[in-house]
């Protein structure tokens, strides 16, 4: 009985497998999937397209066909293929969150690498580790990395009468009477809250401020989660020593430091101002309302800014600074029928085409050859005509966050939906204890932590 | 004379029944496998059998899936009724002798269920924020209380207003109901209204006496598959919220729990288990409808035999 | 005197309903509101039915804000050159150069704001999805698989209304549990068929199965069709008509309503479609229909609400018109109930 339910399932992958489509021409095809990550933004289609056309002239062996699935769909539509018996081959760019997503779902490229003596030095070796995983092997091959900074709206600044940040690590902040403050994260709230306004003009340091009515903000992380919060205070994770969960104290730190900011000081924009018209639905940079935004290079790629802006660095967190990391990269399935076709395509994307593909997704090449002036160029071309810190964001990779905050959990997406679930609470509600739902967030995780070791 | 009948039967549904056989048995069966194995969408090669763990998993060690039933029963209860009403209401006043530009009322009350659905969820997420949505602003401007803000009507964050809420998002899409109704009422023929109205019938007496018996297949019909829908309810809570089951897991209904079970953990067998529960839930309230059909479905064709 | 109060009633009636449709309608004001503007205009502070943007005046080759700022008892219109938070700077269009120190706070003044609609929304989202293309294949899918169901289905729900057959209840309940099953969980293995059949990549997934016939078709027309008095077939067979010419010439026009409503909703729910167009047809954008062509404006972080609220528009024309005719035939229907017998 056991068998015989099991030998349906079978058939269906068995049969899906090798039936299928003929195979038209004697071309091997490979198909390339985008949308977990970067590459399913409307101006970035045409150029992959016009990338893959040019790969299938180049060469009479691989036909290469290019998927791209909106991202809110990648999910679904990449499982179904998976496991319908119609893999795609090649799936990126992906990031560390997209690829743990998808545990087991990978070959690993160590073989490959080897067998067509693929040359790693082009890559640093400790990104090339980045991407080792114990029991599972090389897990992608480094394509991109997107450090994170500051982008500082200046014209808020110069309304409200404060001195810019500093323009480079290290450097203190001085503010309008030039007395000098470290850069970190006590200044930022301080001068966050001058630049936080409701609609009469009221700052949030003012007596008369109305927090129902704010139509400004001082500070705010665009697009992130309770780990990319809390590394805005120090690198951490949530998986102990012994498997079981842990709470960094610095990332409750940090989640009290924004929850306070949200409801208490009114600095950081909270869940519905968030999502509102205002701050356009989340792209909080871009509508002008918010003078200090953490977010990562990608933002630059195509954010549409029609205000005087500049990068400024990570303000710290006793005296260290962490700017969270994005790194994407390229896999292939272990659905794959062609391998061997893959890691053709794979090699191309990652290194011959590597600098043209990083200008059209806005991340820094990971090949080390192609980073001299890569950001210089980039801004060139997409922010004509102004002058950025750029050593800011060069800066940054070194203060980049490990372990990394998208890095591997146990059961991760269920620890992932729980942790979400408070960062909704704490987003959304303003009388939250938030140290009782820390210590609430910690057993839960802890039990889903524990049962995936069984 | 019955073998003809049975054959002409037969005939007359032979498309569905080869549809069936080609198209749904095989997945039908194939997802009840499902259940019993332990099948990881990302990696199907690594599929192994447990019988019937999954099922007990959901039955006996994850409180989650009960309460999820329970949160679908009680939102079915205020979302049917409401929604039933309301279309019902809409359909009347569409159908009223007294109504002038009926079309353009009609295409008017319709309009919402053309919308992409892409565009109606950025339109609802719009107007129900509570600082910036128009809903919150309408009122506020009419009734002159201050409801904007957090301290104000929290459409999407209150746990009391919640299931009210996606109650109001589900009026909106309700154009198919109202034109069922109304096509049911279009079938009334003329000569009842006005014998009862010979008889002396008030407007309400109508409306009981001829009006609502005839339309029992209709209502039969929106009743039967609204509660079917609502077991599946998922779409707006999943966009609104990615299915967070925000506020306080009360959007954490059956159909989300699936969805996220099935193609975010990927765990196809345990989803399995869960799509599996809210059919079972689905064909009792249903089988349930069709016993009890015969005591208030009037058909004048006769109902006898369903 | 009583057509008078006649038509009293009916004013006062229809425009109960129109308040009603207003109060309906209003997301759907937004939804259109937003389609005419920026996403600057979107997020603007004044959070207005028009779309409206402040008015400018150019000096020296910027554009600054103009602002009605009270100056000795008079408001008068003048720009705004440098904002402060106690004081701010302004110029008066009339007399160029010359500056006017304003002291108090700029944010309690209000802007003069012109009516700024972004007909170009709509050219936009036009060109960026490629609408004729996506157009083509949504027409071709929805009135394909619209005649499909609408024939198929009309048949089986006949077979169920009319005839006993060994096995019916039985048979029905099984028609209804391919809706009560979600469809999501048989989507998989559905899939998997599908591929097996070489038809992942081309529509056949798509419309093949509409012709024979769906759950939700079938039991709205058996409902419809059990309402209509047997004497009507037993007069045609009499008459010598066989069950294929007793459902097409006389059940069926019984049945208009329903079957132009069954018609309408498989149209519309063809026309919306998205999951299975996006998982069947993934990479082949020259097979996209408007659903998915939709998604371009809805990128990972930033969507581009106006351009999806404005393609929504285009895609809504159609479907609008088909029902607006679809309505003809209702109103057909209310009048020949009258010898209905």
């Amino acid at each position: 009985m056991r068998r015989y339910l099991l030998l349906i399932v079978a058939l269906v992958l068995v049969l899906a497998g090798c039936g299928g489509p003929a195979q038209k021409a004697e071309k091997t095809q490979v198909r390339w999937f985008v949308g977990l990550g970067a590459g399913t933004d409307e101006p970035t289609i045409a150029a992959q397209e016009e990338i893959v056309k040019r790969y299938n002239e180049s060469q009479d062996e691989i036909e290469l066909v290019l998927e791209i699935v909106p991202n809110n769909q990648a999910y679904q539509t990449l499982a179904t293929e998976l496991s319908g018996g119609n893999a795609p081959d090649v799936v990126g760019p992906v990031g560390i969150r997209g690829r743990d997503s998808f545990k087991g779902a990978w070959i690993d490229l160590q073989p490959l690498v080897e067998k067509y003596q693929f040359d790693l030095s082009i890559f640093d070796a400790p990104m090339v580790d980045f991407y080792r995983n114990p029991g599972e092997g090389l897990l992608g091959l480094p394509f991109a990395i997107y450090p994170s900074f500051l982008y500082v709206n200046e014209e808020l600044f110069e309304e409200a009468g404060i001195p810019l940040p500093p323009t480079e690590y290290g450097q203190p902040y001085v503010d309008e009477n030039g007395k000098s403050w470290p850069w970190d994260m006590d200044t930022v709230k301080r001068i966050a809250m001058k630049l936080t306004v409701d609609q009469n003009g009221n700052d949030a340091s003012s007596p008369d401020f109305d927090p129902q009515n704010i139509v400004q903000w001082g500070f705010g992380i665009q697009w992130t989660d309770a780990r990319g919060i809390g590394t805005l205070f120090g690198p951490g994770t949530f998986v102990a020593p012994d498997g079981g969960a842990q709470i960094p104290p610095h990332w409750a730190e940090a989640w009290k430091w924004v929850y306070d900011g949200m409801w208490k000081s009114h600095f950081y924009p909270n869940g519905p101002y968030g999502s509102s018209d205002l701050l356009k639905n989340g792209d909080w940079f871009s509508s002008g309302r918010v003078a200090m935004v953490h977010c990562h290079l990608w933002y630059a790629g195509f954010a549409e800014i029609n205000f005087k802006w500049n990068v400024y660095p990570v303000p710290a967190y006793k005296g260290k600074t962490t700017a969270k990391m994005h790194a994407d990269t390229f896999l292939i399935t272990k659905q794959s029928k062609n391998p061997d076709a893959a890691f053709k395509v794979l090699s191309y994307l990652v290194d011959d085409v590597a600098g043209e593909l990083c200008a059209v997704y806005g991340g820094m090449p990971a090949k080390k050859e192609l980073q001299g002036d890569f950001l210089e160029t980039f801004f060139a071309k997409r922010w004509p005509g102004q002058e950025f810190n750029l050593k800011v964001i060069q800066d940054s990779i070194q203060f980049a966050d490990n372990p990394n905050h998208e890095s591997w959990m146990p059961s991760f997406q269920e620890a992932n939906t729980r942790y979400n679930q408070f960062t909704d609470l704490i987003f959304n509600n303003p009388d939250v204890d938030v140290d009782a739902e820390i210590q609430r967030l910690k057993e839960d995780l802890d039990k889903i932590f524990r049962a995936a070791q069984q | 004379m019955r073998l003809w009948e049975y054959r002409w039967g037969l005939a007359f549904i032979a498309p569905w029944l080869l549809g069936f056989l080609i198209f749904y048995l095989f997945p039908m069966v194939a997802s009840f496998v499902f259940s019993l194995l332990d099948f990881s969408l990302a990696d199907p090669g690594a599929t192994t059998f447990v019988g019937f763990v999954n099922w007990r998993r959901a039955f006996v060690e994850d409180p989650e899936v009960l309460a999820s039933v329970g949160r679908i029963l009680l939102f079915a209860l205020i979302s049917l009724p409401i929604g039933m009403l309301f279309a019902l209401a809409v359909a009347l006043l569409l159908h009223s002798r007294y109504l002038l530009g009926t079309r353009a009322f009609r295409t008017l009350f319709y309009l919402p269920s053309i919308v992409p659905f892409v565009a109606a969820v950025i339109i609802w997420q719009g107007v129900l924020n509570e600082h910036t949505g128009w809903i919150n602003l309408a009122i506020e401007g009419i009734t002159g209380l201050d409801v904007t803000g957090t301290d104000g009507i929290r459409w999407l964050a209150d746990p009391r207003l919640i299931y009210f809420t996606y109650t109001l998002i589900g009026l909106w899409g309700l154009g198919n109901t109202i034109i069922i109704f109304l096509a049911g009422l279009q079938g009334i023929p003329i000569e009842l209204y006005e014998a009862a109205q010979i008889d002396g019938a008030g407007p309400a007496q109508r409306f009981f006496s001829v009006t609502l018996p005839l339309i029992t297949p209709v209502v039969f019909y929106n009743v039967v598959i609204g509660v079917i829908g609502l077991m599946q309810y998922f779409l707006p809570p999943y966009v609104i919220n990615m299915g967070s089951g925000f506020p306080n897991g009360m959007t954490n209904f059956p159909m989300i729990y699936f969805y996220r079970q099935a193609f975010t953990y990927l765990n196809m067998g345990y989803g399995a288990v869960i799509a599996w529960i809210i059919f079972f839930l689905g064909l009792f309230f249903t089988l349930i409808l069709f016993r009890t059909s015969r005591y208030w479905v009037f058909y004048a064709g006769g109902g006898e035999e369903s | 005197m009583r057509e008078q109060r006649l038509l009293l009633r009916r004013v006062v009636f229809t425009l109960g309903v129109a308040v009603l449709a207003a109060v309906y309608l209003l997301p759907l004001m937004y939804g259109l509101s937003m389609s005419l503007k920026t996403r600057d205009q979107i997020a603007s502070a004044k959070l207005s039915i028009l779309p409206l943007s402040p008015r400018t005046w150019e000096y020296e080759g910027r554009q600054y804000d103009l602002y009605e700022v009270p100056v000795d008892g008079e408001v008068r219109i003048l720009a705004m050159m440098k904002r402060g938070r106690t004081s701010s700077v302004f110029m008066d269009p009339q007399q160029p150069g010359e500056q006017i120190v304003w002291e108090g706070n700029w944010r309690t003044l209000d802007r003069v704001w012109k009516v700024d609609p972004q007909w170009s929304n709509f050219a936009e989202a036009w060109k960026a999805t490629k609408f004729p293309v996506l157009l083509k294949n949504t027409v071709l899918y929805a009135v394909i698989t619209t005649f499909g169901t609408v024939l198929s289905s009309l048949l089986v729900a006949y077979g169920f209304a009319r005839f006993s057959f060994p096995g019916k209840n039985v048979l029905f309940v099984v028609l209804m549990s391919t809706i009560i099953l979600p469809s999501a969980v048989t989507s998989i293995p559905t899939y998997a068929m599908f591929y097996f059949l070489g038809w992942v990549g081309t529509w056949l997934p798509l419309m093949v199965p509409a012709f024979f016939s769906n759950a939700y078709n079938v039991f709205l027309l058996r409902q419809f069709l059990m309402g209509i008095p047997r004497e009507l077939d037993e007069a045609a067979r009499i008459d010598g008509a066989g069950p294929l010419r007793t459902l097409f010439q006389i059940i069926a026009p019984q049945a208009t309503p329903a079957i132009i409503a069954v018609a309408l909703f498989h149209f519309f729910f063809a026309w919306n479609d998205f999951f299975g167009p996006l998982i069947y047809l993934s990479g082949k954008g020259d097979l996209y229909p408007i659903s998915i062509g939709l998604t371009v404006f809805n990128n990972m972080y930033t969507s581009q609400n106006h351009l999806i609220q404005a393609a929504a528009l285009i895609a809504s024309v159609i479907p609008l018109v088909v029902f607006a005719f679809a309505q003809r035939v209702f109103m057909q229907r209310l009048i020949d109930t009258g010898v209905f017998k």
